[in-house]
């Protein structure tokens, strides 16, 4: 919600969110029992923030976010098992191949709105499901692709860091996120970014200004489309394993589950949507295995009651609490 | 060969029967209250179940074929009274993530009632034969599914064309302000028809029980080929859930033996030329 407020103090609201965002990448392996669990919700806030680009900003709801997350992940094992590539070409060659796909998707996907968009999103993701299906002798089928490696940070032959240590990768993830979280707020408060908001909120307005809202519909789906794929090569990393279910249409929701619930509008928001996700999933799976029954009562209650998600929640509490401090300010009021 | 062929076109528009009675009760819910129902499949899922314990309690196949729908319906009327009331007026987007957060509910507690592993049920002692004509051998139970759909749609046809209600849900579709302003009980009649959708979705789950039996995980599968159906059959119109159902079916009975996956391939494929060629499906309107 605070990107949409006319920024007096830009500058500064932007300095104390880098700020947060640092402190919860470093608290978050002294809080948790494992690294692994840690690298595990960034690697999905990377995912749901690649969502919140399409659906926070620019309104697109995307069934299509397993597609790019899966082909990253798949693409990545390949390009390392059989291509014996080191980290850095095989994130490049999932961004691409993620990128790439979201190009097909997108450009095929935007040629309708609404209802039909959607649609045409769950198409392409059953479509993308069935076919990694079917080509077994690539990634496995059913059981998956198996012995994934997680090659060292290296620079022509000399190896400077292993990250077979789960901490160490956590740090190489937690870089990684800090850079796209800068990126993708870099993005959004670029002309490009406020267009983008601009077809959110009415696109033929935007597109009577002169926007060719097409071409910037395609290309933020090829944004989401990378990062998404970045984040599903991580995920294969961390597993050594490539599931069939990175790639099928319940990925595509706990993705978008994750980016509501955090709340859209707010890049931070997919950090809190994924984390509480993740960390529910964690601590419920074991003692009541039903959780996603929870799950599905959190989606309804965040969009009848909270549809600012947690994030929304925090900040309309903070702006209270604010607001009672300095009487003399208007209160914010939170936006339906 | 031909018998085989023969026997799998059978098949295939006994499951599009199937998928027809599923894909109509969505598209009646779209067309009347343009509302986007993902929890469809979940009702599909909850009529087979309930049909398995009525069958274990009972050993009345009859009975639950008529108990499932009405409660599937029932329960679907009480959450429309006191959630989808209240969302009718968002964006589809905020529909499609309320309805998939009660799928996610309804999915969940049926594994926690009737366990993570799918249940069977038996067909019924009255259709248990087949019926052999010359070197063609069939199972009666698959015949009785087509006869049986094609009254249901049959009766659900008269329902919509002849009758008060019908009548009202077809001039709602068309205006939701006209026939309000005219008088009628707006909300009551989106009520009745949300529960209608889902009890047709509920005979489906019923008659599909004693195919493949009560599975879990089922209601998604459905309801993308429901959504497939009704894409294709244009959204919002009768008959072409009905063609849309068969071909879809059909389709897949075929290709069952030879490449299944390239059935669901085929399928969603097609989904996505047609909203991209003809997005108003083979029959809807524009």
């Amino acid at each position: 919600m605070s990107e949409k407020n006319p920024l007096p103090f830009a500058k500064t609201q932007s300095r104390s969110m880098l700020l947060l965002v640092v402190a919860v990448l470093v608290g978050l392996p002294l809080v948790l029992p494992s690294a692994t669990l840690a690298t595990e919700i960034l690697i999905f806030a990377m995912a749901a923030l690649a969502c919140n680009l399409l659906l926070g900003y620019t309104g697109l709801l995307s069934f299509g976010q397993g597609i790019f997350f899966g082909a990253g992940a798949y693409c990545a094992a390949l390009l390392m098992i059989h291509l014996q590539l080191g980290l850095f070409s095989a994130l490049l060659g999932a961004a691409l191949a993620g990128g790439f796909l979201a190009f097909l998707v997108g450009a095929l996907a935007i040629r309708r709105t609404g209802i039909y968009f959607v649609m045409l999103t769950l198409a392409f993701s059953q479509m993308a499901y069935f076919l990694t299906y079917t080509l077994s002798d690539w990634t496995g089928g059913d059981n998956g692709l198996l012995n994934v490696p997680r090659p060292e940070i290296r620079i022509g032959d000399t190896v400077l860091m292993s990250l077979s240590d789960a901490r160490y990768f956590y740090g190489f993830v937690a870089v990684l996120f800090l850079l796209i979280f800068i990126g993708a707020r870099r993005v959004i408060a670029s002309p490009f970014g406020s267009t983008l908001m601009a077809i959110r909120e009415n696109e033929t307005r935007a597109a009577a200004i002169g926007y060719d809202t097409r071409h910037f519909k395609i290309l933020v789906f090829m944004l989401s489309g990378a990062v998404t794929g970045i984040a599903g090569a991580l995920y294969a990393m961390l597993l050594h394993f490539v599931p069939l279910s990175n790639i099928d249409l319940a990925m595509s929701e706990n993705i978008l589950i994750m980016t509501i619930v955090g709340g859209t509008g707010s890049l931070f928001g997919s950090l809190l949507g994924a984390g509480s996700i993740v960390l529910l999933g964690e601590f419920l799976s074991d003692l009541w295995p039903r959780w996603l029954m929870l799950l599905g009562v959190i989606l309804i209650l965040v969009v009848v009651f909270m549809r600012g998600g947690l994030w929304g929640g925090f900040s309309s509490l903070f702006e209270r609490i604010k607001g009672r401090r300095k009487p003399s300010l208007p209160v914010q009021e939170e936006q339906p | 060969m031909l018998e085989l062929y023969l026997f799998q076109i059978l098949n295939g528009l006994g499951l599009g029967m199937i998928y027809f009675l599923i894909a109509v009760g969505l598209t009646i819910i779209f067309g009347l209250l343009n509302f986007v129902n993902f929890a469809h499949g979940a009702f599909f899922l909850l009529g087979a179940y309930i049909c398995y314990t009525a069958v274990s309690l009972t050993g009345n196949f009859w009975l639950s074929l008529l108990l499932a729908p009405l409660l599937v319906a029932a329960l679907a009327w009480v959450i429309e009274r006191l959630l989808i009331q209240r969302i009718y007026h968002l964006p589809h987007m905020f529909q499609i993530l309320v309805t998939l957060g009660i799928a996610l509910i309804i999915q969940e507690a049926s594994v926690m009632i009737w366990g993570p592993v799918g249940k069977s049920v038996a067909v019924p002692q009255l259709l248990r034969g087949v019926l052999v004509i010359g070197d063609f051998v069939y199972p009666y139970y698959r015949l009785f599914l087509i006869v049986f759909s094609a009254l249901v749609g049959f009766g659900l046809w008269l329902l919509l064309e002849r009758t008060r209600f019908g009548a009202l849900v077809r001039a709602g579709s068309e205006s939701t302000e006209t026939v309000s302003l005219l008088g009628t009980n707006i909300f009551r009649l989106f009520s009745m028809t949300f529960a209608l959708g889902a009890g047709l979705a509920g005979v489906a789950g019923v008659l599909f029980a004693p195919l493949r039996g009560a599975q879990p995980f089922v209601g998604p599968e459905i309801l993308g080929v429901a959504f497939v159906v009704v894409v294709i059959g244009g959204m919002g119109s009768f008959s072409g859930a009905l063609v849309g159902g068969l071909l879809v079916g059909v389709v897949q009975s075929l290709m069952t033996t030879i490449w299944p996956q390239g059935a669901s391939l085929m399928i969603y494929g097609a989904m996505a030329v047609v909203i991209l060629l003809r997005p108003y499906g083979l029959f809807g309107r524009a």
